[in-house]
């Protein structure tokens, strides 16, 4: 079972469950940007939150099916046909052998997700299908999709059941965002500051992370540090005075001052931002993130039981 | 506790800083194996230990490390293995070799000596996939990093800057003066092992064609 690529998008990579015990190597863990809009996908397929599917940036995808089966879009807010219907995202939809699939810009939001029943087959190496771009494995041959391309799919046409996210589950995107944070091991070493600003994300923007401009302080040479670990949602300054905060196929040690750290509750919502959006830091601690974090989970986990963010 | 600083760097990782950093490796592998961490990553200074706080909060996380560093003692470190590179310094892959051998005062030829003759050892991998930093390098020699990054060096280039090496395993962007090319291939997914270089390998380098 396969689908062709009609039009690939801009770097649409297949992802999968993160990579694991591989940072020591410098292998970032890769995966979805959004886990939360892709693990959605994959429950109304009948998968696993974490089975591979198609992330597609700024959407503008479109693929032929060569047999039936079951697909569903999530994500940013986007416009999707089969063929010539207009279909909605958030539930269950079944293609025929032949139609084609096409995904549009997205209104808001950067990142569609798009869900096979039973998963795309993509390369498995070092423990995880998710596409790592700068290392080129993973996924399709280590790349993102090209015109022409032939994607495969596990073995299950058919999910079992039609279903539709619940209306109070499906995000909808803005064009601005708060993010809960809690500080960086190096938000003392920078006096003078204040977090409660807005910023804007750049046109920097990528798998390993988004530029954000606003009136950070310049951090001097002593700032600079030893190589130390790095996680996605780390927001690091830059000699040039703007921030960077990174995403899942981010280096995996830095030396530039690392002075907040976007928290797990809010972390899936970096995927979705685009280039001019407002950012907004709203400073938690540790053990506040953390509880903010069950509570979003408990909420998801009614309809995901097996979502992790 | 004396011997080690923790503290949290986020809301799901936790940071050991150990007063003596030659305690980092053992402390990063022991961590590992305990199972009880997603991730356990070695920097220049610290060991970070990634968590899920979904499952433990972050004073949790602090004391479980807390706790478990009582018990902890280095097993001393076993001799790496060694490896030979091979390293290309004809000019287009020796970037910046003439300008840092300037204004060391010494010819290329005696800058090389002083690099190859050093005793390096990996210190660790990071940044990049296979990226490695070579610690044991001739101290004498100085170098900062560039101004204004490269957007893209090549892979296999190796990198100085004072003390250490930082040989690139991937082309990408760099921001470490350039002195040479390796031939080998530090990373390469169809081999049994992708990565040539591990912490502790001791690197000799041995100069092509010149």
């Amino acid at each position: 079972m396969s689908f062709e690529v009609l039009k690939p998008g801009i770097q649409a990579t297949l992802q999968a469950a993160p990579r694991r015990q591989m940072r020591h190597f410098g292998v970032p863990a890769s995966g979805p940007a959004d886990p939360l809009s892709m693990a959605l996908a994959n429950k109304l397929v009948g998968n696993a939150v974490d089975e591979c599917a198609l992330e597609c940036p700024l959407g503008m995808v479109s693929l032929k099916a060569r047999t039936d089966c079951s697909i569903a879009i999530t994500g940013a807010q986007v416009a999707a046909h089969i063929g010539n219907r207009g279909v909605g995202m958030h539930r269950t939809l079944v293609v025929m052998a032949g139609e084609t699939i096409t995904i549009g810009a997205p209104e808001a939001g950067a990142r569609v997700y798009l869900a096979v029943a039973g998963g795309f087959a993509g390369d498995e190496f070092l423990g995880s299908r998710s596409t790592c771009l700068p290392a080129g494995f993973g996924g399709l041959a280590g790349r993102a999709l090209k015109t022409g391309d032939i994607i495969s799919t596990n073995t299950i046409p058919i999910a079992p059941s039609a279903l539709e996210t619940p209306d109070r589950m499906q995000q909808e995107f803005q064009h601005s965002y708060a993010l809960r944070c809690v500080p960086g091991p190096d938000a003392d070493k920078i006096a003078g500051w204040e977090a409660h600003q807005d910023f804007v994300a750049t046109r920097r923007a990528d798998r390993t992370g988004i530029e954000i401009s606003g009136s950070w302080p310049k951090p001097d040479q002593a700032a600079m540090k030893a190589s130390s670990p790095v996680f996605p949602g780390a927001v690091q300054l830059t000699p040039a005075g703007a921030a960077f905060v990174l995403l899942p196929d981010a280096q995996t040690t830095g030396g530039y001052p690392h002075i907040l750290q976007v928290a797990r509750v809010d972390r899936h919502l970096l995927g979705q931002i685009r280039p001019g959006e407002r950012i907004h830091f709203l400073l938690r601690s540790p053990d506040d993130a953390a509880r903010e974090l069950r509570e979003k989970l408990e909420f998801f986990w009614d309809w995901l039981p097996d979502l992790m963010l | 506790m004396k011997d080690f600083q923790i503290f949290l760097i986020g809301d799901d990782a936790v940071a050991v800083q150990p007063s003596d950093r030659i305690v980092r490796h053992p402390l990063a592998r022991s961590l590992r194996s305990s199972g009880e961490w997603v991730d356990v990553v070695p920097g220049k200074e610290i060991v970070a230990a990634q968590f899920n706080p979904a499952s433990l909060s972050p004073k949790d996380a602090v004391r479980r490390m807390e706790a478990w560093l009582e018990g902890f003692h280095a097993d001393s470190d076993q001799e790496g293995e060694v490896v030979d590179l091979h390293l290309d310094t004809s000019s287009p892959n020796a970037l910046d070799l003439e300008h840092l051998a300037a204004s060391n005062e010494l010819s290329p030829a005696a800058f090389l000596e002083k690099v190859t003759q050093s005793d390096l050892v990996v210190d660790m991998l990071g940044f990049t996939p296979g990226f490695a930093y070579v610690e044991g390098l001739d101290p004498v020699l100085k170098a900062e990093r560039l101004a204004v990054p490269r957007q893209r060096v090549a892979a296999g280039s190796v990198g100085l800057l004072q003390g250490q090496l930082g040989l690139y395993g991937l082309s990408g962007p760099g921001g470490w003066p350039i002195i040479g090319r390796l031939t080998n291939r530090l990373f390469d997914l169809h081999r049994e092992r992708p990565f040539l270089l591990t912490e502790g390998t001791r690197v000799r380098l041995n100069l092509m064609g010149r």
